[in-house]
């Protein structure tokens, strides 16, 4: 298979997973985790693009607001914590990356001589 | 909230800045207005030149007849040219969009047809995107077709970069390199002709159009080696005015 037919195949794959997570969480979950949710149906349909995308973090914040329902904190510093720290690492990773592809991207290979295998056997009429 | 904290200066947008952010602020938006400068001068300066290709919609289109040749992609030995693409011109032919013209072309080949287009160029690459249906490509009316030679150059191994004739020709700036490989792949699938752009000339050519040994169109696992700079091994065939480079796809090794 080539590597963008697998790049192609995984990503279709992750999506049908992400509808699969849309379906429920927007159907029974939503309701479950958020009060301020449950009668509400009109904004729904727009989580669906972002829930396809990182439904994995979906489930896993599913998972723990239904075990630790009523506690706020619980809710929001996870997330407040890990501000400070993801920032400084793509401070550090995006400049790293972007700098490291061109210093290591290829270059025209302008000395690279034509070289001549075998010579021709002959000339052909079509 | 801690007392500590209630001192801390606040920043409200409409209340003004407070004294101890603003030292902070003027700061920051030095360092990002000029980084944000330099970063863009860097990128701008570390691209290749495109170069000069493009359409060439100040000519018009294009209608010359010739003798077509659908394998292994379709070109045209032109017979009876226009001011810009005269008789003995041999170019690629491509329809629009990511699309080519191999179904269109292949009950034709070898016939006398006349074709309708817009044209593109680079350097001595030149290629015509169709119109659709009959409209680009039909048999010609009259006139009598003529043999094509072709002339045997041996077995080279060449270095440099498998393209999309198309994109290469002038459709995309730039039309080649690891940023266009995407694209590239697209036009490849939709059967627009490949183009191989090597290091060094084989007769004072440096564009090959592309295929197998077999005469056939590249297989798909070359697709892999697109927009990568790669040496290959193939035989070089002289069509006319085009060079064919006639390559074993297993022989592909990436260039250092």
């Amino acid at each position: 298979m080539e590597d963008a037919a697998i790049v192609l195949s995984v990503a279709r794959w992750w999506l049908y997973a992400g509808g699969i997570v849309a379906v429920l969480f927007l159907g029974f979950g939503i309701d479950r985790i958020d009060e301020n949710a449950r009668g509400s149906y009109i904004f729904r349909p727009l989580l669906v693009p972002g829930i396809l995308l990182i439904w994995p973090l979906v489930l896993w914040r599913w998972l723990k607001l239904e075990r630790n329902h009523h506690d706020i904190s619980g809710r929001y510093n996870p997330l407040r914590q890990a501000h400070g720290p993801t920032w400084m690492v793509l401070a550090f990773l995006i400049p790293t990356l972007f700098l490291g592809a061109l210093a290591l991207r290829q270059t025209w290979p302008k000395d690279a001589p034509a070289t001549l295998l075998a010579p021709p056997a002959g000339a052909a009429q079509r | 909230m801690s007392d500590s904290s209630n001192n801390d200066p606040f920043f409200v947008g409409y209340l003004g800045i407070p004294k101890g952010l603003r030292f902070f602020l003027a700061a920051a938006a030095l360092l990002l207005i000029g980084g944000f400068g330099i970063l863009a001068l860097s990128i701008g300066t570390a691209q290749n030149d495109p170069g000069d290709a493009s359409f060439e919609f100040s000519w018009g289109p294009q209608t010359l007849t010739g003798i077509l040749q659908a394998a292994p992609y379709p070109i045209l030995h032109v017979t009876s040219g226009s001011k810009h693409i005269p008789a003995g011109k041999t170019i690629l032919l491509s329809g629009n969009g990511k699309r080519g013209i191999v179904p269109r072309a292949t009950p034709l080949d070898g016939q006398l047809v006349q074709v309708t287009g817009i044209a593109l160029k680079r350097g001595d690459l030149d290629m015509l995107q169709l119109r659709g249906g009959t409209n680009g490509l039909r048999k010609a009316d009259a006139g009598v077709g003529q043999s094509i030679s072709i002339k045997a150059l041996g077995r080279w191994r060449l270095t440099g970069e498998i393209c999309d004739g198309k994109c290469l020709s002038g459709a995309m700036r730039p039309g080649r390199g690891l940023s266009h490989k995407a694209c590239a792949n697209f036009c490849l699938r939709g059967g627009i002709p490949p183009v191989f752009v090597s290091s060094a000339p084989v007769e004072g050519r440096n564009f090959f159009l592309m295929g197998t040994l077999d005469d056939k169109a590249l297989p798909p696992d070359v697709l892999n080696h697109v927009a990568t700079y790669i040496s290959v091994e193939g035989v070089v065939e002289r069509h006319g005015a085009m060079h064919i480079f006639k390559i074993d796809p297993a022989s592909v090794e990436f260039a250092k």
